[in-house]
Formats: structure tokens, sequence, C-alpha cells
């Protein structure tokens, strides 16, 4: 956290100097070692079988929160029958279906109900078209005694029985010495009087297991009782600002503005259907109808009415995935005509940066909208493919157009954190020359098509000729006016334009618009809220006036957690948000995350629908039942429980399961995405996890064109510790050159023992850490560590594995023309391959179930 | 080297283009040639393990990967050049007046011949400084204040005066009348002046952070004031002036314990740089080093050739030779052992554990000593 | 009002945010670009051009109170800066009165008077203050003056995450800094000392305005463990030259007088 968010890390210092303890687990001692209390090197890739570890050491210590486990969480919720665990099954859940190579989680449901999820994965090309928030609750059944064999606490507890201490220390290479001491810490520090908060970033995520990484820390920390309570929760770190800006507002191709779904060509036929199978009747979901609603009415505006369904049918439908690495190898098969790269850099950034390249080379245009011409920019004539004449730049139809763009001081904007917090930032300075915000870039793009198509009649321009596009602009250059974008997100009534001051006032009716209901109130009482900013010696310790935070201001959701079932805080020094029984509502420090009149002794009716199934002791309000979520009865594609499984490439064999891998991962097995052997391969015996540095910002466009920021890390280096340097014959400020099956890089060498090397089952193995910031522009220069990693990917959410990867190192450099597999010859294979990352009945999953075209994937492409 | 790497905006590796941000920093004067090479060029790379700058076998006496902990002394050639030209005028100036106020008209030759080495030196060294100066059309600067504390104050005030007042007993001597006297006056005061700027230059040297220079503080002065009447008389035996017998006697005799002194006080310099091994080491190895060895022998070889009966003038002339080369070597010797301390930051640490340690004072007390996880 | 930093080295977590704030508020140039292979210092020293350096020490030593599973080792940080000394060797030996000392109590080399000739670079004890080459004068922090006057406190210390680097006045930062030495040393962490806080821990400088707490001797942190302002222990050489001259002059005069007419 010191390394990639230093601002932030002011407070974890702050804490520190309070007497908090600072733990880190990470492969590297990093600059947050230095100052950390307790550091423990971990082996990348292996972290639930360390956090699973710890689940473990609190259920069978009994150090569990009880009586916040029992009320909050669905511990005590019975499971179906048919549920069988990786227990049962040597590392599969119940409901593998062989023939889609995917789950059907019908049998992890509770018993007796069927309930979606409030977040997650609503994909549905599998199963039944059905709703994927769920229909019901109440049905539920329960056992407060913790007992009952097939309550979710005991199928818990016996799924992580085997994630012993000595386990962890085999899977992990963590000491047990040190284990035992992390898990104690965090027992010893949660509980009504102290919470324990989690940190986590990219390191976590990026795995073909990601998603399940932070449902085993989401477990744990519900178990410990640290949700919804000051000093508590789990912190996504960002990857830059306004990542959390991104998905709430989204740049994902399968939601809409506020994690609204997206409508599927299948089921989704009318808004009536699309409302059906995505609203719910319980928990706060039940309100959907009203935002999809406003969402429209702000899109088409006077367009949209009851009769014509809101114009529901003029939205593109999802015809199947078209996440990142689909999409590009889509590219690759030239099923894609056009790309937009607005700030990013992906054949720097992204894995595989060859197959970036061979995507973009059967594009019909790119645009590129950056500070500086990138190496995605210039992946035309500046590549390794192109220096070793594989590929001749004339003979690539592309074309190509450049618009620099201007930096955030160059515009009015905000910018949302990891917090939900929203900031406002003002222009400082006009951008220069054709320098141009993304605002400007898109409104007048809309204008502009909307001029060209102003005259037509084609039903399937109606959707772009009824847009609202009315921005007011301002300047020289014609700038929008980023407040009135906010002002339409923030939603407005239609007959007045008057701005809505929260989402609870948003209608179903036609009679509201709002571009995002969980940012409804940033822009009340027609004042930009984001932009407030009273110091913290101003105001209260929760600083409510300082920017504004969704929804509703709230700083910390589901803050109903930090009082007891009755409505009085846990402990006096926890005390954060309770039930006033003199005023009859819910106050605090923060702005309670319930229904403010609802007493804690309220209990839904029967008859109950919508928000009213809220029960005032369920603090979890977007879930259907109002409950933390211990065991996921649906919305995961890889299992109901987070389950250890190894990277896709990996250094050991699974400890625990005979399945190797997460059998929901995604793969492209195709001629230019070839993987290594799933453990021990002879070619590829080190461990490799890539991370960036403090000195760069990601793919460097933001840094490496800066000298100020490129001499404090001038050069692409890679890190080793001294006995793979001895091994290896590798010298610090010397020279390696580093080899996937994918393509090959040089670095510079900084010999450390910050990245030691792991016993694991009794083999000593070496990690190698990269940092992936630099490419073949800028100031300075160094070859990019993406190319080294291949096409794989978590189920859930389509993040990349690339945190833990095999690869070989060896003394020197590298030739002058360096290999990549897109167009370059393959790294010989070995004879016969006895491992296996599947158990037999997971078989071979079926191409394409994740991509464009089923046909074209197979072929590869180039021979 | 300029590649398409500079961009319109960062030719002078600030990334700031004028045209759009105003250049109003503390720093924003500064003025760069060069961003192909930046500045400093360094070309260091530590190719041990990074914790083996802290190896245990010498865990205690650490230093930052072995880079240095003092700037190195930033002059060129024309300072230890200097120091040679101004020690000799300065001591020419001292032998001149007392030529003339104890030899009168009989030592008329020598008397005229030293004032005009005087107003020479005079002239080049301020001229040699000039040219080190980074900004040299501030050379006037120098002459904004004045600080006692500072060495090179007090020193720019002596040569300007000694510049000045040598020069002019030198061009006004030889009038009659008035000038002639206010010429010898002036001699006086040249001579005044003359003696403290052959030594100033040690005090110059010894009054800074640099480890070598500063252990010989003491003996500095006493060996600069040695080579500087060494190169005066090694200087005579070179230069095509026509001496009496007596006048060349004297400038022998004054030679002679110019030597011996140099001769002596290199002795006690090495004495005194060596208390601290490390801090003496550039006198004994590398550039500085046989620079030094080599002035010894030089000078040594001109005082017994000087001593050695007869008046040949050839003889004159090879003495004069070998002292003058051995002044200039002992001047580049002391210039450079200072360049190479300065890199050594084992000598700095050395140097000041020492003398803490001797004085016992309270710094020694307050500084912790072992390895970080026994103090 | 002496104004001055305390940098606490414990808290420092190496972002150089210091040294990036400082060249850009003050406009200066890069330094260059090159793998140094010393940790992740790649500035390696203060210069001419960088006014706040952060060092980086691998240390096979375990840090007190801290716990990893590498065994004993611990990586200590800490940002540079010049001391702005309240005896300094430069602004001593400045010939030219280019190096004032400030209404702040600062150290300030004025960029219009300095001529260059170098004689503060080897009058520093802390090798700080560097003459840069094509620009010919001398450089160093200015603890920004010119904030400073805009009632502002510097870019470094203003952008420091953690408040490793803290600015005030000097008299309060030393209460505070010695509040947190006894804090540490309560701690187990016995260690911790204040370097150059005051004329008795270095009487040398007779104590910095910019002070350091550090965790291991100053040699560690490439600093010199007794600096001495040169002029403060300068009177002995001029004493010796006093001598020394005024042997020539004796020597000179005997010379004269011991020859008589027509040679010996």
């Amino acid at each position: 956290m010191a390394e990639c968010h230093p601002v932030g890390f002011r407070w974890v210092m702050e804490a520190k100097s309070r007497g908090a303890m600072v733990i880190h687990v990470d492969p590297r001692f990093t600059r947050t070692s230095a100052v950390a209390d307790l550091h423990v090197p971990i082996r990348a890739g292996s972290d639930i079988a360390f956090l699973g570890g710890i689940i473990r050491y609190v259920i069978e210590g009994e150090r569990y929160f009880r009586d916040y486990v029992v009320h909050y969480t669905n511990a005590p919720a019975l499971i179906c029958e048919d549920f069988r665990d990786t227990e049962d099954l040597d590392g599969l859940f119940s409901g593998w279906n062989e023939k889609d190579g995917q789950y059907d989680p019908t049998s992890w449901a509770y018993e007796g109900a069927d309930l979606g999820p409030a977040a997650g994965n609503r994909e549905s090309f599998t199963g039944q078209p059905h709703s994927e928030r769920g229909t019901q609750s109440g049905g539920e059944r329960f056992d407060c005694t913790l007992q009952h064999p097939r309550c979710v606490f005991q199928i818990l507890k016996r799924h992580f029985s085997r994630y012993t201490p000595e386990l962890v220390e085999e899977v992990c290479g963590v000491p047990r010495h040190l284990f035992l001491k992390v898990a104690e810490a965090l027992c010893a520090n949660s509980g009504p009087e102290r919470t324990s908060a989690f940190c986590y970033a990219v390191g976590w995520t990026q795995h073909s297991t990601g998603v399940q990484y932070i449902r085993t820390a989401s477990i744990l920390q519900l178990l410990l009782g640290n949700i919804g309570r000051p000093g508590g929760g789990i912190m996504a770190l960002r990857g830059h600002a306004s990542i959390q800006g991104s998905t709430d507002i989204p740049t994902l191709y399968d939601i809409l503005p506020g994690y609204l779904p997206m409508p599927k060509d299948k089921h989704d036929t009318s808004f009536e259907r699309y409302l059906e199978l995505n609203g719910t009747t319980t928990g706060w979901w039940s309100e959907f109808p009203k935002y999809a609603v406003s969402l429209l009415k702000a899109w088409f505006g006077a367009a949209a009415t009851k009769e014509n369904g809101w114009l529901f049918d003029s939205l593109p439908r999802l015809s199947g995935d078209h996440s990142h690495m689909t999409t590009v190898t889509a590219m690759a098969d030239g099923e894609v005509k056009g790309y937009f790269l607005m700030g990013e850099n992906p054949t720097v950034g992204s894995m595989h940066g060859a197959l970036q390249r061979a995507g973009m080379r059967k594009l019909d245009w790119l645009v590129v909208r950056d500070f500086a011409v990138t190496e995605s920019a210039d992946f035309w004539r500046d590549a390794p493919e192109i220096e070793r004449g594989e590929v001749r730049p004339e003979e690539i139809p592309t074309e190509v157009f450049f618009f620099p763009c201007a930096a955030h001081t160059e515009k009015d904007g905000s910018f949302t954190n990891t917090q939900r917090l929203l900031q406002w930032h003002h222009k400082a300075v006009e951008p220069p020359g054709d320098c141009r915000s993304e605002l400007h870039f898109t409104y007048h793009l809309g204008r502009r098509l909307k001029e060209l198509y102003a005259s037509s009649t084609d039903p399937r321009d109606q959707a772009l000729l009824a847009l609202t596009w009315d921005y007011p602009v301002s300047g020289e250059i014609v700038e929008p006016s980023a407040e009135a974008v906010l002002k339409e997100i923030n939603g407005f009534k239609v007959a007045d334009g008057e701005p809505v001051g929260q989402f609870t006032d948003l209608k179903d009716d036609g009679s509201t618009a709002c571009g995002c209901w969980i940012y409804s109130g940033s822009y009340k009482d027609g004042a930009n809220q984001t932009a407030r900013r009273k110091p913290g010696h101003e105001q209260s310790w929760v600083a409510l006036e300082w920017g504004w935070a969704w929804p509703a201001n709230r700083r910390m959701l589901y803050n109903r957690a930090s009082a007891d079932p009755e409505g009085k805080p846990w402990s006096e020094r926890k005390r954060y948000v309770w039930w006033d029984e003199e005023e009859k509502k819910w106050t605090g420090h923060d702005v309670p995350d319930f229904i403010a009149e609802r007493p804690p002794s309220y209990r839904p009716g029967k008859d109950a629908q919508g928000i009213d199934t809220i029960a005032g002791h369920h603090p979890f309000v977007m879930q259907g039942d109002g409950l933390g979520w211990i065991f996921t009865p649906s919305g995961l594609a890889d299992g109901p429980l987070p389950t250890h499984y190894e990277p896709q490439e990996s250094v050991a064999e699974n400890s625990l399961y005979g399945q190797q891998c997460n059998p929901g991962r995604m793969e492209w097995k195709r001629r230019d995405n070839p993987y290594h052997r799933p453990w021990d391969d002879p070619r590829f015996p080190y461990l490799v996890t890539t991370y960036r540095l403090t000195e760069h910002h990601t793919a460097g466009g933001m840094s490496r064109w800066l000298s100020w920021l490129s001499e404090l890390q001038p050069e692409m280096f890679c890190e080793v510790s001294p006995e793979l340097a001895r091994e290896k014959g590798l010298t610090n400020g010397g020279w390696a050159t580093l080899t996937t099956a994918r393509a090959e890089i040089e670095a510079r060498v900084l010999v450390t023992e910050r990245i030691p090397p792991l016993r694991i089952r009794g083999r000593t193995i070496q990690q190698i850490g990269l940092p992936y910031h630099w490419g073949s522009k800028g100031r300075v220069r160094g070859d990019a560590v993406n190319e080294l990693i291949g096409f794989v990917a978590d189920p859930n959410v389509s993040i990349q594995e690339s945190k833990a990867l095999t690869a070989n190192i060896e003394a020197g450099r590298r030739g002058r023309d360096r290999r990549v597999v897109t167009s370059g010859p393959l790294v010989p294979g070995l004879p016969g391959n006895d491992r296996e990352r599947d158990l037999p009945v997971v078989g071979q999953k079926p191409m394409g179930a994740h991509g464009i075209s089923e046909s074209r994937t197979q072929q590869g492409e180039e021979g | 080297m300029k590649d398409e790497r500079d961009g319109d905006g960062d030719r002078d590796g600030r990334h700031v283009d004028p045209g759009l941000g105003l250049l109003a920093g503390e720093g924003a004067q500064q003025r760069i040639d060069t961003t192909a090479e930046a500045f400093p060029s360094r070309t260091f790379v530590w190719r041990d393990l990074p914790s083996h700058s802290f190896p245990p076998e010498e865990a205690d006496e650490p230093t930052y990967y072995g880079r240095p902990v003092l700037k190195e002394p930033v002059w060129v050639w024309s300072v230890p050049t200097y120091f040679y030209v101004g020690g000799t005028a300065g001591a020419a100036a001292v032998l001149a007046a007392a030529a003339q106020a104890l030899g009168g008209e009989e030592l008329h030759g020598l008397v005229k011949a030293c004032r005009w080495v005087a107003a020479v030196g005079g002239a080049a060294g301020s001229a040699l400084l000039v040219y080190d100066l980074g900004r040299p059309e501030r050379f006037l600067h120098m002459l904004r204040v004045i600080r006692p504390t500072s060495a090179m104050s007090v020193g720019s005030w002596v040569l300007a005066g000694a510049a000045s007042a040598t020069m002019g007993s030198a061009l006004l001597s030889d009038q009659h009348g008035f000038a002639g006297r206010l010429g010898h006056f002036v001699g006086y005061v040249a001579a005044l002046l003359g003696m403290p700027l052959s030594g100033y230059t040690a005090v110059l040297l010894g009054n800074t952070a640099v480890p070598v220079w500063k252990a010989a503080q003491r003996s500095l002065p006493h060996l600069f004031i040695g080579t500087s009447v060494s190169g005066l008389a090694s200087l005579f035996g070179l230069l095509p002036v026509d001496l009496t017998p007596r006048e060349e006697t004297i400038v022998e005799r004054f030679g002679a314990v110019g030597k011996v002194v140099d001769l002596a006080a290199m002795a006690v310099v090495e004495h005194e740089a060596n208390e601290v091994e490390t801090v003496g080491r550039p006198l004994r190895t590398g550039i500085s080093g046989a620079l030094w060895t080599a002035a010894r022998a030089l000078t040594g070889a001109s005082l017994a050739l000087s001593l050695l009966p007869g008046r040949r003038r050839a003889k004159r002339a090879v003495a004069g030779l070998l002292g003058t080369a051995g002044a200039l070597a002992l001047r580049f010797a002391v210039f450079h052992a200072g360049k190479t301390s300065a890199r050594d930051p084992r000598a700095t640490f050395r140097q000041q554990r020492s003398i803490s340690s001797c004085h016992g004072s309270s710094v020694a007390a307050h500084l912790p000593t072992g390895t970080g996880s026994e103090s | 009002m002496a104004v001055g930093f305390f940098t606490d080295t414990t808290i420092c977590i190496g972002c150089k945010a210091c040294e990036v704030a400082c060249k850009e508020w003050n406009q200066l140039p890069d330094d260059g670009f090159l793998f140094t292979g010393m940790s992740y210092d790649n500035t390696a020293a203060l210069g001419a051009s960088t006014w706040r350096h952060v060092s980086f020490i691998e240390r096979p030593v375990p840090l007190t109170g801290q716990e990893t599973g590498l065994g004993d080792f611990s990586w200590l940080l800490q940002s540079d800066v010049c001391k702005h000394c309240h005896r300094a060797g430069c602004l001593e030996a400045c010939p030219t009165g280019a190096i004032i000392r400030t209404e702040f109590d600062s150290v300030y080399v004025q960029p219009d008077v300095c001529n260059g000739c170098g004689y503060c670079v080897v009058s520093c004890p802390f090798g700080v203050i560097d003459r840069r080459e094509d620009d010919g004068r001398a450089w160093k922090c200015t603890l920004c003056y010119d904030r400073l006057k805009g009632g502002m406190e510097p870019a470094c210390a203003k952008a420091c995450p953690t408040d490793s680097i803290q600015f005030g006045d000097l008299y309060e930062l030393r209460d505070r800094a010695r509040d947190r030495v006894e804090r540490l040393h309560r701690h187990g962490m016995t260690e911790a000392y204040l370097y150059g806080v005051d004329e008795a821990s270095q009487p040398g400088t007779e104590g910095l305005n910019a002070f350091f707490l550090l965790v291991d001797r100053p040699e560690v942190y490439n600093l010199p463990p007794d600096p001495v302002a040169p002029a403060k222990e300068g009177r002995p050489a001029w004493t010796s030259m006093a001598f020394a001259v005024l042997g020539m002059a004796a020597a000179a005069v005997g010379a004269v007088l011991t020859v008589r007419g027509g040679g010996d």
C-alpha cells in the first residue's frame, strides 16, 4: 500500500502511531513492509489457503463474533440437501455441468428459497432465464445454534477443516509461527471492542480465482464482525484514480450505471421482462424499476414514455461475453472493426502485448486518446515482430487516429475513490494546443453523429436521435459543462428540472430522470456536493462535509451492523450508528445505512413486499435476505465458497485437491496463446509476480515521459533473491533475460533479500519480481513485462491472471530481435504431458464458451 | 544522442514548456547545456548485493554503497597552478622587500627581478583564479564582502591588494623622484601582502571538510610557504636574468631554506594525515601519491644539487628545473589528494570518529557505535 | 523566526514525493537516467539539481519491533536534505556573500551573486551543496524561500504523505522530536536518537535546522558522525600560517643579511 497508494497510506501510519498493528503479507518485502510491524512473505497465488487457514483458526478456536455471526450473516441458514462440497468431490462443488463447462448453481441454494445476489455474476448464458436477483425470501430455514450439519457455518467448518497451519506452511511457504501470529493478531483485534481492516489491491484480484480471494477475506471479516463497523471493512485499493467511478458509471460491458444489468438479447426481450428478470421482490433491489426508468428518462428525455417502454427496446443487447481478452482475441480473428483507447495502453498495460498488437493489426480503425503517442498508438511500426521482419508496417491496414488529451488539471470533473467518495476537481489551466478532455471528445462526437443521422428514418438510428445531448458549452474550445453532467447523473424532476435530493425520490412513472441512482444526492439542492472541502478540524471525525459519498453521503456501507440487534452500539469504543429510542429513528456519526425510522424490533409480515421485507435487525439491506453472505447461494461462477486452486501456471501441485486449477477459469487455447505445464514445467521453473512501483504510473503513460519521475526508476529491472542470483549467475546491476512461452524480455537485475525463496512441499521455490512500467517509448525505456503473460481469466469478472505465473531467467541480455509467439516460433514442447489442470469429470472446457465465435477461436491465427 | 525522446517541452530536462508555464522556480535559472548526458553524468553501478553496502565483516564501519559523503572539489588545473604562481609571487615580494630594505643599491637587480616576478605572478594568478570560476564574468563579486571566516574571501582581498601592489612597485620603482619613492614604499606593502599570499592557500585547503587537507591543517601552511620559497629560488635558475654573484647566493640560500622547510613539512603533513590511516592514503597511492613522491624526489634532488659547490649556470638551471617541477608537483599532489580523499567516505567517517573519541567529546557519547541490533 | 525540518526516518515510506515535489516546485532539471543497483535509490546523492534525496538502506540487521519472514533484515528509508546548519560551512566559506542567512534562519544561495568559486562545495561537511558544471554556480535547498515568503511550507514537507518530513518552528520541532524519541524508547526502540538536534548533540555545526531521527549510526545514512563547520576550527591554520610567513620573512632577511658583498 505504501508502494502504490502512498497518500492513502498516511492513515495507516496514523493508525500505527496510535497503536494499531500493521501486518503486511506479500511475496516481497516492500516499502510497506519496511514500516510494518509484521511482514509475512507468501507464495504468490496462494492467498486463499492462507486466509482459509485463518478462517479455520477462527472457527476451531471459537474466536468468531458469535452474536454478529448468528444475527447478521447467513451462517445459520440451511443449504439444499443436494449440495456437495469440494471436500466431497476432490475440488469440485456439486452442479458441475460437463457439457457447458460451467457450474449450475441450483444445488447451492438455501433450502426452500431462491435468492439472487446483490452484485456479482448475473450472466445467464448457461442457465434458464430466471430472475437473477431471486424472487422471494422468508422461505429460508435457520439454525441459530449453528449446529445443523447443513447450516452454512458447519459447511464452512468442514470446507476449511484441512486448511491447517501445517498446510498453510506447505502451500504458502509461510512459516507456522508467522501464520499463527497473524491469525492471533486478527482475533485479538476483533470483537465488540476492537476491529481490524483488510486492504488489498490487484495482488488479490488478478488471479484466475481472483474474486474468491476477496470472498475469503469477506468471510473472515464477517466471522470476526468487522464489516459495517468503524475501523473494519475490506478496502479495495484501486489501480488508479476513479477506477471505482468507472464501475459505478461503468466502462464495463455488462452493466449499466448504478450496477443495473446490461440487457441480454436472449432473455430481456421487453422492458417488463427485463424488470422481471433483474428486479427482486425483497430487499433494496425491489426498487429496481425506479432506477431503470429514471435512467432511461435521463438518456432519452421526452422521447421515453411509458407507452414505448421508455425506449428500452432501442438499447443494444448483450449477445455474449465481450470482456477485454475475449474482444482482443476476436479482434485477432478479424471480428472487430474499430477500437477506442482512451487513456489506456494495452500493449504495455494489458496481458500478452503481442496478442494485443495482433488484434490491432486486424482493425479497420483505432482511436487513441493519450498524453503522448504510446506503444499502443505506434503498434504498427514499433514492435518486436516488426523489428524481426515478421510483420511489415506497410501491410497493416489499420488506420490510427491519435488525439492528444487533457490532463486532470486541465478539466473539471470528479474522482470516485475506493471509499465511494466523490471529490470534485476544478480546471486549473486550459489544455494546451489540441488537447481536449474525454468529455469534450465524447460530447462532440455524439453531437456530430446526431447531426449526421438527423434525417435518418431507419429505426435503428432512432435511439441516437432521441438521446438527450444538450449540455451547455463554454469557452474558446467549446467545452461541455461537467457540472451539468453531474446534475443529470444526480437526477432531477422532469417537470421542473429540480435536482432530486436522494435516490428515494426517484419514481418509476417517468416523472424523474437520473443518470446513476447511487449518485443521487451528489447535486442535492442544486449545489455540487462533491466539491465540498470543509477541513477535518472544523467538523466531526467522520467528515460528512468533505466531498460526497454514494449512496446518500454514507461514509460506511451497512453501518447498521455497528449496532447490535437491539440497535445499541456493540461497545462504547466502537459506537458509530445506533437506534435512538426517544426520537424513534436511527442516528449516529454517519448517515445510517438503514431505513431511518424502522425500529430494530421490526419483522416483516408474510405478505411484505419490496423494502418492507427488510427486518429491523438485518443490516445488509442490498441483499435479498439482509444478511452478510458467508456462503453465496448464487452469483458466482466458480463456487459458493472460496477454495484454494493453483494458478494456471504453477510451481506446485495442488496440495488439497485433485482439481489443480479453478474449474471455472476462462482459457484461450490458441496457437498464439500457449500455456506452460500446470506445474513443474522444467522449461519455466520459476514463479513470477508483477507489480508497480511508487515512482511510475501503471503502463507508464503518465510517468515515462516525465523526467522527474523517470530518473527515479530509469530502467526496467527484475528482483531476484541472492540464492537465485548465485544459481543463475546473475549480478546486481547486470542484465537478465526472462522467457515464457509467449515472449522474452530483458531487464536489469536487482539482487535482494527482499524477495526471499520459500519452502513449498519440501522444495525451495524462487520467486522473481517484475515491475511492469516500461515500454519502447518515452523518456526511459525497457521491455514490457506483460508480453510474458498469457490470456487466462477469472470466470466472474474476466480479470486476467498476472500476479502468479511461471517463467525462466538467464543471465545476460536478449538478442537484438526479440521473440513473440504471435508471429514468431513456438517454444519447443515437452514430450507427453502427465499433468492435468482438471479432473477428468471437468473434461474439455468447450471452446468459445467465453468467446464471440467458436469456429474462429479454434482456428488460431497465422498458422 | 538527442532523439525523439526530447519533445518540445523537455529540452531542458525539466519538462516545463515555457510557452505554457512560468519558469519562476528557484532552480529555474539553472542553465542546462545538454540533456543527452545529464549532469552529473553518473556511471556508478553497485555490483554487489544492496545489503552488502553493509556487509557483516564491515558492520562496524558502514558506508552508503561506498558513495562519497562529501562533494569532490570542483576546481580544475588552474587552481593548483595558481597555488604555485601565487605562492611564488608572494615569496618574491617578500624577498624584494628584504633586499630593498637591507641590501640597498647593490641588490637593485634582485629587487627589480623579484618585483617583476611578483607582479607577473600576481596578474597571472588572478587570471588563473578567474578562469576557474563557474561564472568568470562575476570575478569582482569576490570583493563584495569581507568574510574573515572564509580563507577564500581573505585570500581574494590579499590577492587583489598584492597584485596591485606588486604591479605598482614593479612599474614605479624604476622611476625617479616621488614615483620611485612611492614604488619602493608600495614594494613594502607588496611584501606585507605577499606573506599571506604565499600562505593563505594552505589555510584555504586546511579549513575545509576534505579529510586529508583538514588533517594537515597545521602543517600545510609550512609546506606551502616552503614550496613557495623553493619555487621562487628555482624559478631564478630558469629565468634569463643576470644577477650578481651575491644576489645569486642570496637567492640560493633563501631557496635552500625553503626546500629544507618543504621537505620537513612534507614529513609532518604525512605524519598528521596518517594519524588516521585512510586519511593519509591519497598521499601514498594513486596519482596524488605518485605526484607526492615525485615532488619529494624533485625537491630533494634540487636541494642536493644547489648545495653542491660551484657556480655553473647549467647547474643552477638544472636545480631550478627540478625545484620548479617539484613545487608544481607538490601543489598538484595536494590538490589531487584532496579530490581522492573527498571521494572516500571512510576517510571522513574514521577521521571524525577518531577525533570525537580522542577528545572524548559529548558527541562521541551521543552517537551510537555498534550495529543497529546491538545498540 | 527560526524554522526547519524534523525528518523522522521511522515513518518514511520512501515514496520520493519529496524529491519530485522539490523538483517540480523549484523547476529543477533531471539528474540523468541511470540504474544504480543501489536498492531503489537511483538519484544516489544530493546535488546541484537534487535538493531532496531519499536513501534506501537494505540492512542485514533486524529492526526493533519488527518481525519478518526474511530473518535478519530491515529496510531503512530516509529523506535527506540540506541541514541549514546553525554554523554553516558553506555560508562561512562563501567569499562573495552569495550565501546568506535569511529571516527564516535558513541558509540561502543567491544565484544572482554566486560566481561559482566552488569553495562552499569543499566546506560543506555534509556534501550537500554542489556546483552545476554547465551552469557554473553552486546550488542547494533553499528551504523553499519563495514559499516561506508566501506563507506556505516547503514543497517537500507539504508533499510528504506520512509526515516523515515535518516543517515548523525549530523549537517546537525539537520538542516534538524529543517526545517522539522518548516514545520510541518506551516502546523498546532504544536505538532511536536525534541527529543534529542541537549544539550539544552536534557541536561542530552548533545544531541543524534540518535534523533527523535515526535508528542506526549516521554513516549508515551517509551522514558524517561528527561534522564540523571548517571555519569553526580554522584558527590553528591561520596561526600556523602566521608563523610560517614570519619564518619566510626571517629567511629572506637572513639570506640578505648573511650574504655580504662579493659573494659569501
